[in-house]
C-alpha cells in the first residue's frame, strides 16, 4: 500500500506577526516532513501575507503557503497533526487532486506557458523565467 | 402546503416569466453557464477574484438560477466557495453585514 502515491495540495497559513526566517522555518519544517515519509514535492508557492476576510486567532494577516505534492496516503495525517501542534499555522487545508483537477492544472500552464511566449519580449523572458524559478521549484511536473 | 409554496415563489416565477416571455416587451439573452463556455473542468477555490462573482454583497453563495450557472459546475462552485471561506479567502458574512 505504501507504495500508492496521489497527489496532494495542501494551503496553510502562517502567523504573519513572525520575522521572515521564522516563517521560512515553519515552511521548511513542512517541506522536510513530506520529503522525509516518501512525499516528493510538485510545486510550491508562496502567495505572502495577505489580509484575511475575516479575523482568525484575533488576528487580520496571514501568509499563505501552498504546496503541491505526491505522496502516500499516510502523509496527510502526520502533516495534518503537525498543523494541529504548530501553533503558528492557523489554518490548513489539505485536498487530493483528483484527475479533472490535474487536467485543469496542466491546460492552465500550458496557456500560461504559451501566452508569456508569445508576448514577453526575448530580453524579457530570462528575467521573467528566473522569477518563475524562484516561486515554482518544480516547474517539470507540469509538461510544458 | 402546495398553495404556500406556490404563493411564496410567486414573486421569483413572476419576475422571471415576464423576463422570459418579454411581456413588458423585453426579451433577455439566454443565461449560460461561465465555465461551461470556457470549458473548465474544475473551479480553484484560490481564484478569490473569480469566485467573489459568485457570491452576493453579504457573502452569501448566489443561486444558479440567478448567475446562469449549469448543476455541474454550481457543485464544483459551491464546494469551492466553502474551502476559500476556509482559508480566510472570502467571507461567511461580510462585514456591512455584522
Amino acid at each position: 500500500m505504501p507504495d500508492v502515491k496521489r497527489v496532494y495540495e495542501t494551503t496553510f497559513i502562517v502567523n504573519a506577526s513572525l520575522d521572515d526566517h521564522q516563517i521560512d522555518t515553519v515552511i521548511d519544517k513542512v517541506k522536510d516532513l513530506i520529503t522525509k515519509n516518501g512525499g516528493e514535492i510538485r510545486e510550491f508557492v508562496k502567495w505572502g501575507r495577505k489580509r484575511f476576510a475575516y479575523p482568525i486567532k484575533k488576528k487580520n494577516n496571514g501568509f499563505y503557503v501552498v504546496i503541491e505534492f505526491s505522496a502516500p496516503g499516510d502523509v496527510i495525517a502526520k502533516l495534518e497533526r503537525h498543523y494541529f501542534l504548530d501553533e503558528s499555522i492557523l489554518r490548513y487545508l489539505s485536498l487530493v487532486l483528483d484527475k479533472r483537477a490535474l487536467a485543469a492544472r496542466t491546460t492552465a500552464a500550458l496557456l500560461a506557458a504559451e501566452q508569456p511566449a508569445a508576448e514577453v519580449k526575448p530580453e524579457e523572458a530570462p528575467k521573467a523565467a528566473a522569477l518563475e524559478g524562484a516561486v515554482v521549484q518544480n516547474p517539470a511536473g507540469a509538461p510544458a | 402546503m402546495a398553495y404556500t409554496r406556490n404563493s411564496t415563489s410567486r414573486p421569483g416565477s413572476d419576475r422571471r416569466g415576464s423576463s422570459q416571455r418579454g411581456s413588458s416587451g423585453q426579451i433577455r439573452k439566454k443565461r449560460t453557464c461561465r465555465f461551461c463556455d470556457n470549458k473548465e473542468d474544475y473551479v480553484d477555490y484560490k481564484a478569490e477574484k473569480k469566485l467573489q462573482r459568485f457570491v452576493s454583497e453579504q457573502g452569501r453563495i448566489i443561486p444558479k438560477r440567478i448567475t446562469g450557472t449549469c448543476a455541474k459546475h454550481q457543485r464544483m462552485l459551491v464546494t469551492a466557495i466553502k474551502r476559500a471561506r476556509h482559508l480566510a479567502l472570502l467571507p461567511f458574512v461580510s462585514d456591512a453585514v455584522k
